[in-house]
């Protein structure tokens, strides 16, 4: 890392140019006198565990370019590791069968049209589980479908103002949704009750949330420019972020909840420790182009980030001080916060991934994430589409737009994984 | 998966050295964290044991159940039970999915300490009060009471040789500590005349016995591998010992010798401990002090103290260390609050743009050649674009450690906790505006305690006067 190697040399010279100092001390209290010749046990670095995980993380950095790695706990056990570069995969195809082409385009087709908003459907998210559709529109009411029949099953009303963003909890039971009116409500889905005590403490509009992995956190990003922390169980501010100096677009939670990304008008991209609060990178793409959306990959090593010059980014964070790996375009995205997903194609025992992401020349965009290339446009809408959402296991999209409708795509040509 | 990103010094350092927070829910008198080290369950004087997120620093989950202050707490391997033991003469094994009793068992005394089996949730170990102490059979309704010996087993010769006196001696000790080792297979027990008895769960016989001290020995605890122990007594002396593989068969017990690593004390305060724990790792051993504020940390490697937590101005009791992380927490027994001691993790600029670099002096700044020179600004586009031609897996989650694995139990989240007693006893009833909560309110589970009066109850008793004229003021509290 560049930090330690900046250091290197002021540590070298306060030990050659300043011996004759006394050694500095941390503080009084945290040294007792007659521990003092322990410190350097103290402070080397430890044989702890989460360093060696650190350790490991990078040693693996150049393994992983050539094995894809087990996916997916659950299902990932009978899957053979796939092989990446041309001769590793080459020496493998010798002896086992060689994978399928990959494929160059997908066949999502229309199969639902699911009507009920009185006007523009801002997002649209599949739950977890996968049994339920859940669209919020700027009518501030939340509709809950099903996944499979596409029948409503409540019209969640309760919010003064439109709604721009919903989210789901990771075990499927509970629905947070911001709006306009500056606060956030949590919903049983089961039920269609609202939760008596909304989260308030915005001072503007609220553009976008996320729920922690755990589900007892809950990120929100809002037009005051600031990114709150919510602790869900007690409806509290647990921590603020003092994220941008311009509205809030995106937020999200990586996978293991330990970090949180959030972007702002102003370009930035900002990751963030969630248990310190601390920014530890800022990602910003030389022309400044607000970012009005930005997600984690579903392995939580990239961003995928949304930005108004009709690009979408995805940077790896980690590397460096950031990197900008691939810019998708093909779309339009000038003026409207558009949302997107990842997806998966391909055989169970070589899975893909795809993004997509809605367009305001009223057709939603899919992109191979490694090539780049259009894979699909989905035609169908009559207005800008604003939302896309990918199914967990099923190969199956939805999506939500200006036209006031939600549409159920799928594609039933892609094998399914079982 | 933040580790990446965090300076290389902040993960170096592995003990905590400034109090960063505090946890409060009713007062409380023990504490124990989960094994995945992201809850943190808290036993009060009332009997309620809270579960704490670490996380959000908030209250996760409250049960209720035992009537008077409860005195030790254990989780099963999966965090999904936890047992209490309670001065109410019960242990209660608690289901953390809805937060059910799965079962109750009583004893006729008072109970020191009670420690599940670290693979059988419905096993587990307690030491009591004057008594024998009983391994639990909890798998059916009606509990199945086995009684351990506490006798010490001596070797051959001094069998041979025993006086009548002695063998009365020996039969009238009683053990005061029962911990299991972390494979589950042997039971440690202090006695009270300063054995440590390995007592094999299967046959429930003393197979080894040392005597480390002449006074009562008051806790034993391992670490996560069961190769180390630290061992507090009342002779004011930390004993730590290395523990040979107790889960090899070839181990012979008659000619097993334990020796005693390091014994941390305070030869000139004359301090006697409250508590011992050992870090993560093992690598530090940490004890709270009697009537003292300080927690003392001894780095195991030299056998020398390595730092004094210092914090709040009341003695502290019990004393955990977090099973991952350089965090500490520990009991105030005054105000029954959880103190938090964890590093400190300063902001790095350069993190906050990506051009900013951080330098520990000036330094002169090189231009680099085409620094300012003009191109046409769709070619840069285009140059970049075709730059982005790697392979990228989106995909392929890699296993980090002590990270949730799918499957594993969750604990729910419940959005109805009534934790308006969290600090004092105030309620939020809109913005800037609290009301005093009456009391008495939600209480109507205890039906036998009136005997018991909570710091809480004490406290609303004291200030019901004037309750009315507190608004929106957070009142200090009378201590």
């Amino acid at each position: 890392m560049d930090h330690s190697a900046d250091r290197s040399p002021k540590r070298r010279r306060s030990e050659d140019g300043y011996e004759a100092s006394p050694p500095r001390r941390r503080s009084i209290s945290c040294s007792p006198s007659n521990a003092s010749p322990q410190y350097k046990l103290a402070e080397r670095p430890a044989r702890r565990s989460y360093s060696r995980a650190d350790r490991a993380d990078d040693s693996d950095n150049d393994t992983d370019r050539r094995y894809y790695r087990d996916r997916r706990s659950s299902r990932s056990r009978s899957r053979s590791r796939r092989s990446r570069s041309p001769s590793e995969a080459h020496s493998r195809r010798s002896f086992t069968t060689p994978p399928p082409p990959k494929p160059t385009q997908l066949h999502y087709k229309q199969k639902l049209i699911l009507r009920g908003h009185k006007k523009g459907v801002s997002a649209v998210k599949i739950s977890p589980d996968g049994r339920r559709i859940a669209s919020c529109s700027s009518d501030a009411t939340i509709k809950i479908w099903d996944s499979k029949t596409g029948k409503l099953e409540h019209t969640l009303e309760g919010h003064l103002a439109g709604i721009s963003t919903i989210a789901w909890s990771p075990d499927s039971t509970i629905l947070a949704s911001g709006s306009d009116d500056k606060s956030i409500r949590l919903w049983d889905v089961t039920t269609g009750q609202p939760h008596p005590v909304p989260l308030l403490g915005h001072h503007n509009y609220i553009y976008s949330i996320a729920f922690s992995p755990k589900g007892n956190m809950l990120v929100s990003g809002s037009y005051d420019e600031a990114v709150f922390l919510w602790d869900v169980r007690a409806a509290r501010v647990m921590r603020s972020l003092p994220a941008h100096s311009d509205p809030v677009g995106g937020v999200d939670f990586v996978r293991d909840g330990t970090l949180v990304v959030s972007c702002a008008s102003d370009g930035l991209i900002r990751v963030w420790d969630t248990a310190t609060g601390q920014c530890l990178r800022t990602l910003v793409h030389e022309d400044n182009a607000p970012v009005t959306s930005v997600r984690f990959s579903p392995n939580g090593k990239y961003v995928l980030a949304w930005t108004l010059d009709s690009c979408i980014r995805l940077w790896n964070y980690v590397e460096g001080k950031g990197r900008c790996v691939k810019t998708y375009q093909g779309h339009v995205n000038k003026k409207y916060s558009i949302g997107g997903a990842f997806g998966e194609y391909g055989v169970p025992e070589c899975r893909y991934a795809f993004v997509a992401s809605g367009s305001e020349d009223n057709s939603i965009v899919l992109w191979d994430v490694s090539s780049k290339n259009v894979m699909q446009r989905l035609e169908g809408h009559s207005g800008v589409v604003l939302g896309v959402d990918t199914h967990p296991d099923e190969p199956m999209l939805v999506s939500c737009g200006l036209d006031r409708t939600v549409r159920v795509w799928r594609d039933e040509e892609d094998v399914q994984p079982e | 998966m933040n580790l990446s990103l965090v300076d290389p010094f902040v993960l170096a350092q592995d003990c905590p050295e400034a109090l960063t927070g505090r946890l409060r829910s009713g007062h409380s008198t023990s504490i124990r964290f989960s094994h995945r080290g992201d809850l943190l369950a808290s036993g009060r004087l009332d009997g309620i044991v809270i579960i704490f997120d670490i996380e959000t620093s908030g209250v996760a989950r409250k049960l209720r159940g035992h009537t008077r202050q409860v005195q030790s707490l254990s989780w099963s391997a999966n965090d999904r039970y936890l047992l209490s033991a309670s001065q109410d003469w019960k242990c209660v094994l608690w289901d953390l999915k809805d937060g059910s009793r799965v079962r109750t068992v009583r004893f006729e005394a008072p109970i020191f300490i009670a420690e599940l089996h670290p693979k059988n949730h419905l096993l587990f170990v307690a030491a009591i009060f004057e008594d024998q102490p009983v391994l639990v059979d909890i798998s059916s309704e009606i509990p199945v009471k086995r009684t351990l010996p506490s006798a010490p087993r001596r070797p051959q010769i001094e069998r041979d040789n025993a006086t009548e006196k002695q063998a009365a001696q020996d039969a009238k000790q009683t053990s005061t500590v029962t911990v299991f080792t972390p494979s589950g297979d042997y039971i440690l027990a202090g006695t009270n005349k300063g054995w440590m008895n390995i007592i094999d769960t299967a046959t429930r016989q003393v197979q080894y016995s040392t005597r480390l001290t002449n006074n009562l020995i008051i806790f034993i605890r391992t670490t996560a591998s069961g190769r180390d122990i630290v061992v507090n007594s009342s002779d004011r002396i930390i004993r730590t010992l290395h523990l040979p593989d107790l889960t090899d068969p070839k181990l012979d017990f008659e000619n097993m010798r334990l020796e005693v690593e390091h014994k941390f004390q305070d030869v000139v305060n004359r301090l006697s401990w409250n508590h011992v724990s050992f870090s993560s790792t093992g690598e530090y051993v940490t004890a709270s002090t009697w009537m003292n504020h300080d927690i003392y940390v001894w780095e195991r490697g030299h056998g020398s103290l390595v730092k004094i937590l210092e914090g709040p101005k009341e003695e502290l009791s019990v004393v955990e260390w977090h099973p991952h992380r350089p965090f500490v927490a520990a009991v105030g027994v005054d105000s029954g609050r959880v103190y938090l001691w964890s590093i400190l993790t300063p902001q790095r600029w350069s993190a906050l743009a990506p051009d900013f670099v951080e330098v520990e002096e000036n330094v002169e700044y090189v231009e680099r050649e085409d620094e300012f020179d003009i191109q046409p600004i769709e070619e840069i586009h285009k140059r970049r674009l075709d730059l982005e031609d790697e392979e990228v897996d989106v995909l392929t989650i890699e296993p980090v450690k002590a990270e949730l694995e799918q499957g594993e139990f969750r604990m729910p989240v419940l959005l109805d906790i009534d934790a308006s007693d969290s600090e004092d006893e105030v309620i939020a009833i809109g913005a800037g505006q609290f009301r005093r909560k009456s009391p008495g309110q939600g209480r109507d589970w205890m039906n036998d305690n009136e005997a018991v009066v909570s710091g809480d109850e004490q406290k609303k008793a004291a200030t019901n006067g004037t309750a009315k004229t507190q608004n929106g003021t957070k009142r200090r509290r009378a201590e």
